[in-house]
C-alpha cells in the first residue's frame, strides 16, 4: 500500500482545486446533516434531563401531557400517604401537586406571543427535583405572589427580569429568583406557589402530582397500589419515561426531515465525487496502465481509487463538522405539542453525532468513488499506455 | 446564436459528465422548491387571512376561555358588523395520532364570517338543523374515507368535556377557498358541546367582521377596552396576527429552512463550478487553437459561460417538473400541519431563475480562466 497510498495522496495534492470543490460540497452536506441532528438531539436532552429516574409523574388516565391531566384535592393525601413516597428530613411526603397553565409572553427575537408555561408547585417541588438551582435571587416564599423563573425563559422571553412584575392571572406576580436546571424543559417554566396560583386562574384541582419514590426499585409496588385503588383515575409513570414520550413525536419529525433532506442533497454531493473522480481517472490513465504493467492487480487500482475517493471525503466530512460546531450550544426554542407549551433548548452537538456525520461522509466518498475506480482497474494495459 | 451548436457538442463531449451536473443541478432545485414550498405553506395561513376579520382571545393565553356574555359587549362595540366564536375541542380520533383540527362553533355565524367554507345548499341546511352534525374539509375526508352519513366518535381530549366520547354524524364535506381556511378541520356545533361541557357558556375566541381594514387596529383596542380590568381580558388582533402567531410556534422556521436553502445551493455550486473547470482544462488545447484562428476572447468566454447556463437550466426544468409532482398532498401526506401544500408558480420562477444564477456563477471562473488563456503556453502543454 506504501507506493500506491503516496501516489493516490499525492494526486489529491496536484489537483487541489478540484479536490477542494468536491471536499467542499461534501462539507456542506454533512454540515446540514449535523445541524439539522444537533435540533433533534438538542430538544430531546432537554426533555429528557427533566425527568429524574427516582421520581414518578401521577396524571389523570389517558392524559398524554400535564396540561390536559387533572388530579382532585382529595386524591392527594391518598397518594401523599403511599409508603413509596420518599420522606423529607422533617417527616413529610416528598410530593408536589402541581398545576401547569400556558400564558402568552411575546418573545425577544420576533416579539410574538409565544406560550409559557407557569408551574404552580407545592413548598417540596425543589426537594423532589434536585437538579434545580438558583443562580440569581432566592426562592419564592410560599403564599406570597413571588415567581422564580427559568434561565432560559428568561433569555427568551419579555419581562421577566429579576425584580419585574409579571401579570396573568389577573394579577401581578413578581420576580425574585432565577433557576437553572441542567438545560431540562422546567428552564423554559416560570414557578409559583400552586395554592395561589389556582385561585387566580379559576382552577380547583391540580392537574399532575410528582412524588420522589423512597427507592427507584420501588415504582412497580408504587404503580400497583395507585392502579388498585378503586378512588382514584389515575396512572403514574417513571418521569423520564414520560418526558422521553413528550420528546418522541417532535424529535421524529426532526429527524426524519433532516434524514430526507440531507439524504437528497447528497445525492447531488455523490454526483459532484463521481464527476472528480472519473476525471481523475481520465487524467491517469497512463499512470493506472504503469502501475497495472509493474504487477499491481486490478483489485489493488480499485481499492486505491476507492481510497483516494473515500480521503477526500473525509476531508470534507471534517470540514462539514467543524462548519456545523459553531451552532452547539446555541439556544433556540420550538413548541412542544403535546403540551402545547414553548420549550427552549441548545443545539447539541455529540461525539457520536459527529462520528455519524463522518460515517456519513465516508459512504458518500466510497458511493461516488466505486464506479470510476471500477472503470479504472477495467483500462487494458496495452491501450493506456499508448495513450498520451 | 450560431455558436450554439458549439456549446451544444461542448455539453456532448463528455455525456456521463454532462448528465451528472445536470441531476446535481435538478436535484439542488427540487430541494429548493419543495423547502421554499413547506415554508409558503406554513405561512399561507397568515397570508391569505381577511384583512376585515378580527380575533379575540383571553389576554392571558389562548387556553383560557372568556363567558359567552362577552359576546353582547362586543357586538355593541362600534364598527363590529358581525360575530362569531368557536371552541377548540381536542378531540382524539381513535388514537393520538390521528390528529386533526377540530373545534366547535356557532354553526349559522361561522359559516357566514367564512364565505372560504364551500358547502352546497343541501349540505348547509343538514348542518345547520342536526346538533350533532358535523363537517370536514375534503382533504380530511379523504384521509380517513369520511363520507357524508358517517358517524364519528371522538375522545375527549381536554377534561373539561367530560368523560364520555362524544358522537357526531357527518353532514357536509367542505372545500377551502381560500387558504385562510383549511381542508383539513372538524366543526361542530358549539352547543352540542357546551351542553355536555363541565363549565358551561365558555367561549375559545371570537371572531368579528369589520367593515374596512383600517378599521382593525381602533375596533380591536375598543373590545379590550371593555374587559380591561374584569377577570376575563382580552387580547384583539388582526386574523393575520392570530394565525402566524401560530407559525412561530415552530420556532424560527424562516432561518432553519432559510439556511438549508442556502446549504443547496452552495453544495451546487462547488458542484457545478468544478465540472465546468474540468471540462475547460480538458478543452485548454482546443481552445488555444480557436484563439488562433481568430476567435476573440469574448466569443469564447460566452461560450463556456453560456455551456454553464444552459447545463443548469436544464436541471432546474428537471429538479422543478419533479418537485411539481413530488411534493402535493396525494403523495406527501402532511397530516393537516401545513395548510397548503404544493409547488406555486412564484416558487417555480425563483427556483428556475437560482438554477440560471448557479449556472451563471459556475461558468463565471472557468470562462474568465479560458478567455485569459496565453496561447503559446496553452499550445505547448500536452493536456
Amino acid at each position: 500500500m506504501g507506493l500506491i497510498g503516496s501516489y493516490n495522496l499525492r494526486s489529491m495534492i496536484v489537483r487541489k482545486a478540484t479536490a477542494a470543490m468536491t471536499a467542499g460540497g461534501i462539507a456542506m452536506v454533512v454540515a446540514v446533516f449535523v445541524m439539522t441532528l444537533a435540533i433533534a438531539q438538542g430538544f430531546r436532552a432537554t426533555l429528557v434531563a427533566s425527568g429524574s429516574p427516582g421520581n414518578a409523574i401521577v396524571l389523570r388516565k389517558g392524559a398524554t401531557a400535564e396540561t390536559v391531566s387533572a388530579v382532585l384535592r382529595p386524591d392527594v393525601p391518598i397518594i401523599e400517604s403511599l409508603p413509596q413516597v420518599a420522606r423529607g428530613a422533617d417527616g413529610r411526603p416528598l410530593a408536589s401537586s402541581e398545576l401547569v397553565v400556558i400564558i402568552a409572553l411575546p418573545r425577544q427575537t420576533d416579539n410574538q406571543p409565544a406560550n409559557v408555561p407557569v408551574r404552580g408547585v407545592s413548598p417540596k417541588a425543589f426537594e423532589v427535583r434536585e437538579s434545580l438551582a438558583m443562580v440569581d435571587g432566592r426562592r419564592f416564599a410560599p403564599g406570597t405572589r413571588e415567581i422564580n423563573v427559568g434561565r432560559l425563559a428568561l433569555g427568551r422571553f419579555k419581562g421577566l427580569a429579576l425584580g419585574s412584575d409579571v401579570k396573568f392571572g389577573a394579577a401581578s406576580w413578581k420576580v425574585v429568583g432565577v433557576f437553572t436546571a441542567d438545560d431540562a424543559a422546567f428552564e423554559s417554566e416560570l414557578w409559583g406557589d400552586v395554592d395561589l396560583m389556582m385561585p387566580a386562574f379559576q382552577r380547583d384541582g391540580y392537574q399532575s402530582m410528582t412524588v420522589k419514590l423512597a427507592d427507584p426499585s420501588m415504582f412497580d409496588s408504587f404503580r400497583a397500589a395507585i392502579e388498585g385503588d378503586q378512588r382514584l383515575y389515575l396512572k403514574p409513570q417513571r418521569e423520564q419515561d414520560y418526558y422521553a414520550e413528550q420528546s418522541q413525536a417532535m424529535t421524529t419529525v426532526i429527524r426524519v426531515f433532516g434524514t430526507f433532506v440531507t439524504l437528497i442533497l447528497s445525492i447531488g454531493a455523490v454526483f459532484g465525487a463521481m464527476n472528480t473522480m472519473y476525471a481523475a481517472v481520465a487524467y491517469r490513465t497512463r499512470e493506472i496502465g504503469t502501475l497495472r504493467a509493474l504487477g499491481f492487480s486490478r483489485i489493488r487500482i480499485v481499492t486505491a481509487f476507492l481510497a483516494e475517493s473515500i480521503a477526500l471525503a473525509l476531508v470534507g466530512g471534517v470540514i462539514g463538522c467543524i462548519l456545523a460546531l459553531p451552532v452547539h450550544g446555541l439556544s433556540t426554542g420550538t413548541t412542544n405539542f403535546t403540551s402545547f407549551s414553548e420549550v427552549a433548548f441548545k443545539f447539541r452537538i455529540t461525539p457520536a453525532l459527529m462520528a455519524g456525520g463522518l460515517i456519513f461522509s465516508a459512504v458518500m466518498g466510497a458511493v461516488g468513488g466505486l464506479l470510476p475506480a471500477i472503470r479504472a482497474a477495467r483500462i487494458p494495459v496495452a491501450r493506456a499506455l499508448r495513450e498520451i | 446564436m450560431k455558436f450554439i451548436n458549439l456549446v451544444l457538442k461542448s455539453a456532448k463531449r463528455s455525456k456521463r459528465r454532462t448528465l451528472l451536473t445536470v441531476m446535481s443541478v435538478a436535484i439542488a432545485v427540487f430541494l429548493f422548491a419543495s423547502l421554499r414550498a413547506v415554508l409558503d405553506g406554513f405561512n399561507a395561513g397568515a397570508e391569505a387571512s381577511s384583512s376585515t376579520r378580527i380575533v379575540t382571545i383571553r389576554s392571558t393565553s389562548l387556553i383560557f376561555s372568556m363567558p359567552t356574555s362577552h359576546a353582547e359587549a362586543i357586538k355593541s362595540t362600534p364598527g363590529v358588523q358581525d360575530i362569531t366564536w368557536a371552541n377548540w375541542f381536542g378531540g382524539i380520533y381513535k388514537d393520538p395520532q390521528n390528529f386533526f383540527a377540530n373545534f366547535a362553533v356557532e354553526p349559522e355565524s361561522y359559516l357566514r364570517m367564512y364565505p372560504e367554507i364551500v358547502l352546497t345548499p343541501e349540505e348547509r341546511k343538514a348542518f345547520l338543523d342536526d346538533r350533532t352534525a358535523c363537517i370536514v374539509g375534503d382533504g380530511l375526508a379523504k384521509r380517513f374515507g369520511f363520507k357524508v352519513g358517517d358517524k364519528i366518535t371522538l375522545q375527549v381530549g381536554i377534561p373539561i368535556y367530560g368523560t364520555q366520547d362524544y358522537d357526531f354524524t357527518v353532514r357536509g364535506i367542505y372545500t377551502s377557498a381560500g387558504a385562510a381556511v383549511d381542508n383539513q378541520s372538524m366543526m361542530f356545533h358549539w352547543k352540542y358541546v357546551d351542553e355536555r361541557s363541565l363549565v358551561k357558556g365558555q367561549v375559545g375566541w371570537y371572531v368579528m367582521q369589520v367593515a374596512h381594514p383600517d378599521q382593525a387596529t381602533q375596533v380591536s383596542m375598543a373590545i379590550d377596552q371593555k374587559f380591561a380590568n374584569s377577570p376575563n381580558e382580552t387580547k384583539t388582533d388582526t386574523e393575520k396576527a392570530f394565525q402566524s402567531s401560530f407559525v412561530s410556534m415552530f420556532g424560527n422556521l424562516n432561518l432553519l429552512l432559510g439556511s438549508i436553502a442556502l446549504a443547496v445551493v452552495i453544495t451546487t455550486l462547488f458542484v457545478a463550478g468544478n465540472t465546468m473547470a474540468m471540462s475547460v482544462r480538458e478543452r485548454t488545447t482546443e481552445i488555444a487553437v480557436m484563439r488562433t484562428l481568430g476567435f476573440p476572447s469574448l466569443t469564447i468566454f460566452l461560450l463556456i459561460a453560456g455551456e454553464g447556463l444552459i447545463m443548469s437550466i436544464v436541471g432546474g426544468i428537471v429538479g422543478v417538473t419533479l418537485a411539481r409532482v413530488v411534493v402535493n398532498p396525494d403523495v406527501i401526506p402532511t397530516g393537516g400541519f401545513i395548510p397548503v401544500f404544493g409547488v406555486n408558480n412564484t416558487n417555480l420562477v425563483t427556483a428556475l431563475a437560482l438554477s440560471a444564477l448557479i449556472g451563471a456563477l459556475a461558468g463565471l471562473i472557468p470562462a474568465t480562466m479560458a478567455s485569459r488563456l496565453k496561447i503559446v503556453d496553452a499550445l505547448r502543454r500536452v493536456a
